[in-house]
């Protein structure tokens, strides 16, 4: 019941700004009519809809209206807020965006308290499946529903249960692959530290449709706060008698465990994560024999992202079909996004699947940051690949990222302006793979290496016209002939730049220029004269006291002792610095 | 601890019982830490104890809005449910002396705001 007065929030949306002033017009007029007493304005720092002009929200009454101007005030005071009526024209119908199925707990109960999870239907699923649904009921949910691997590869999962269901082994496992570390990524992390049951309630159901009887979370052991949760979710669903001997009473016996991954990107990849709980060195095997075939101690094996484990227990709660009428034809559901880069709302996000990248950028996280022009998105982490400006409106889903040269991968999504150098970038994802390559096979240990000094060259200006098609021919090599996902994906984020952006490379090459102005050997500080007023800024700022002179004689950078930091340019109130 | 059965799931109730209306929420996880919420919850608990004002402080996930941690979101019966962001010391000092005892909506902090 609302018992709190009429209130009038304000918004500038275009601006970011405070209320360009119409708070205070609001107030003015709310006064002048006596209504203090009823009514009140407050200004809003968001209220989740952008480039709408001045945006005015109406409480208890919940209207609300975009592109508000200074002349609407009075009538909007008069006729909405005095006789509650409606005005038509500057009426904003918000449409819901996001849509939250693997989220839908995450900020919203108490993730160390096992009582609110189950408040929310918690383990319902569970209940319903142990009581209702044999082991192949529940796989033929999982097939209507048509849920597909978080994780990267997109995989159907019914067809991984099945495939180990149907292994005549009496030992089976089922593995949470918690290992996320692509750059950028942060999903699977967010939903362990604020709702580690679904994950479980996931795993065990899992448990129960293939035969299995143990299962083992992999976690990296940089998310501490997440493995607390989940080892406190752990006992507490052991107390509940959710886990252990005789789940909820029937005779299915199913028990979990926390190991910990020790931070190598390539033990994300199945088999060296298996290798890895093993106990041996984490480095991937060839494939088949898949593990649902031949996994953790050569026993069958499910191996399924955090994402897909917290999408199983609202499939089996509202069915199959349910879940297949969200998405689009070949991907069904909806994906979380860390939506990250130059982008005003760095957040966590839940689509369904096909929306846009436009929408996305724009209705979700409220633009570029500081109103600068989108270069490109990059998806997928540094298996993935760029997304050019003019192909933001394609719908999202496995097959279309695919198509345009990238990759779903489990959700990084950076958004990239005018700033971001595409040599840069390449040079960036690949140095990362170069970094995390295990060593084991040839064509990614020795492959990545000769790409990046390619890349190097190239950013140093030293490139030459040949280092293109070499850079296509190394990927190829690498493509067809790594051992894991790891070396096979290294190349795409070169090859997609390069496919996207071939300008840019050939710029640096020939013009030995960077445009982006990120590449520093390409270019250098200096004092333009003319514009310096000898505030000393600058030299005060730099870090590395190379900029020399005085008030008397003026300023000038030493290039020898200059680190290209950027520092003076950046404080410089009078445009004096130039690069 | 009492072990669940299948049954409990049978006769559980159609609607939870009865929630106490009135609570504040501090967003929890490592975005938000890293952005300090933990001092704003320390901050929320102690202000709330020292004014011996009865108001449980609850702890929860991600919301999902990492750009405007840390996140905390007030629900008092007769007021709308308000979700602060950006809080500091001083606006978690501010949310309890002004919203909470005050009953009134603090200007510029609100990142979204429903009638609840
Ligand atoms: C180099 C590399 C790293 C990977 N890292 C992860 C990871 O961090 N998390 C993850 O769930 N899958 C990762 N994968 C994918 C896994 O190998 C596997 O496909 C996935 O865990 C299957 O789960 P899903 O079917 O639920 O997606 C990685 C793959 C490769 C090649």
């Amino acid at each position: 019941m609302w018992e709190y007065r009429k209130l009038i929030l304000v918004k500038d949306t275009n601006t970011g700004k405070e209320t360009s002033g119409i708070a205070d017009k609001f107030m003015f007029g709310i006064r002048e009519r006596a209504l203090e007493e009823k009514v009140e304005v407050i200004r809003a720092a968001s209220l989740e809809i952008y480039n709408q002009g001045v945006v005015v929200k109406i409480l208890p009454d919940n209207i609300t209206y975009a592109n508000v101007t200074k002349d609407d005030i009075d009538l909007i005071i008069h006729r909405t807020i005095e006789k509650g009526e409606k005005i038509e024209a500057l009426l904003y119908q918000k449409t819901e965006k996001q849509c939250r199925v693997v989220l839908r707990n995450c900020g919203v109960i108490d993730p160390e308290n096992i009582e609110d999870y189950l408040a929310r239907d918690g383990y319902a699923a569970l209940a319903k499946i142990l009581s209702d649904y044999s082991p192949e009921d529940v796989i033929e949910q999982m097939k209507e529903s048509g849920l597909r691997g978080r994780g990267g590869g997109g995989f159907p999962t019914w067809m991984k249960w099945n495939f180990a269901k149907a292994q005549k082994e009496v030992v089976k496992y089922i593995i949470c692959n918690a290992d996320e570390g692509d750059p950028g990524a942060y999903m699977d992390r967010s939903i362990l530290e604020g709702d580690p049951h679904s994950v479980l309630e996931g795993m065990i159901i899992a448990g129960y449709a293939v035969g299995a009887q143990k299962g083992y979370l992999y976690i990296r052991a940089e998310y501490p706060l997440a493995i607390e949760r989940v080892m406190l979710a752990l006992q507490q669903a052991r107390d509940k008698g959710l886990l252990g001997k005789n789940i909820l009473g029937t005779d299915f016996t199913f028990d979990l465990d926390v190991r910990l991954g020790a931070g190598a990107f390539v033990c994300g990849e199945e088999t060296a994560l298996i290798a890895s709980i093993e106990g041996k060195r984490g480095c991937p095997s060839p494939r088949p024999p898949y593990p649902s075939v031949n996994g953790l101690w050569g026993k069958p094996t499910v191996i399924n992202n955090v994402e897909t484990l917290a999408n199983i227990a609202p499939i089996l709660l509202k069915g199959g079909k349910w879940f297949a009428s969200i998405g689009t034809e070949k991907s069904k559901g909806t994906k979380v996004f860390a939506l990250t880069g130059k982008v005003s709302n760095s957040s966590l996000i839940e689509v369904p699947m096909g929306t846009t990248l436009r929408e996305i950028v724009y209705n979700i996280g409220g633009g570029v940051l500081n109103n600068r022009k989108i270069k490109a998105v990059q998806t997928g982490g540094p298996s993935g690949g760029v997304i050019p400006e003019h192909l933001l409106d394609t719908s999202i889903d496995y097959e279309n990222l695919q198509k345009l040269g990238s990759i779903m991968g489990s959700g990084g999504m950076i958004v990239m302006d005018e700033d971001d150098c595409m040599v840069d970038i390449a040079k960036f994802y690949l140095q990362f793979c170069v970094d995390e390559s295990c060593g084991k096979c040839a064509p990614c240990r020795v492959g990545g290496k000769q790409m990046l000094n390619i890349l190097t060259t190239i950013s140093e200006g030293k490139g030459a016209m040949e280092d293109v098609a070499r850079l296509k021919r190394i990927s190829r090599a690498m493509q067809k002939a790594s051992l894991c996902g790891l070396g096979q994906t290294a190349p795409n984020p070169v090859v997609s730049t390069l496919n996207y952006f071939e300008q840019e490379y050939l710029e640096h090459i020939q013009n030995k220029r960077c445009l982006a102005q990120k590449c520093s050997s390409l270019f250098v500080y200096e004092i333009i004269q003319d514009k310096c007023k000898r505030c000393t800024l600058c030299q005060r700022n730099c870090p590395v006291e190379a900029i020399d002179g005085n008030r008397d004689i003026g300023f000038t950078i030493n290039q020898d002792k200059c680190i290209k930091c950027g520092k003076c340019f950046e404080v410089c109130k009078f445009e004096a610095v130039a690069r | 601890m009492n072990k669940l059965s299948l049954q409990s799931f049978k006769n559980k109730p159609a609607k939870a019982s009865k929630t106490n209306p009135n609570f504040i929420k501090v967003g929890l996880s490592t975005c938000g830490i890293a952005a300090g919420a933990d001092t704003v919850f320390d901050i929320l608990k102690n202000e709330l104890a020292k004014k011996e004002f009865d108001l449980p402080v609850l702890r929860s996930g991600c919301a999902g809005m990492c750009y405007a941690e840390p996140l905390v979101e007030v629900n008092i019966e007769g007021m709308p449910r308000v979700l602060y962001g950006k809080v500091t010391e001083e606006i978690a000092l501010k949310i309890v002396r002004k919203h909470i005892l005050g009953k009134q909506i603090l200007n510029d902090y609100i990142f979204s705001i429903k009638d609840e």
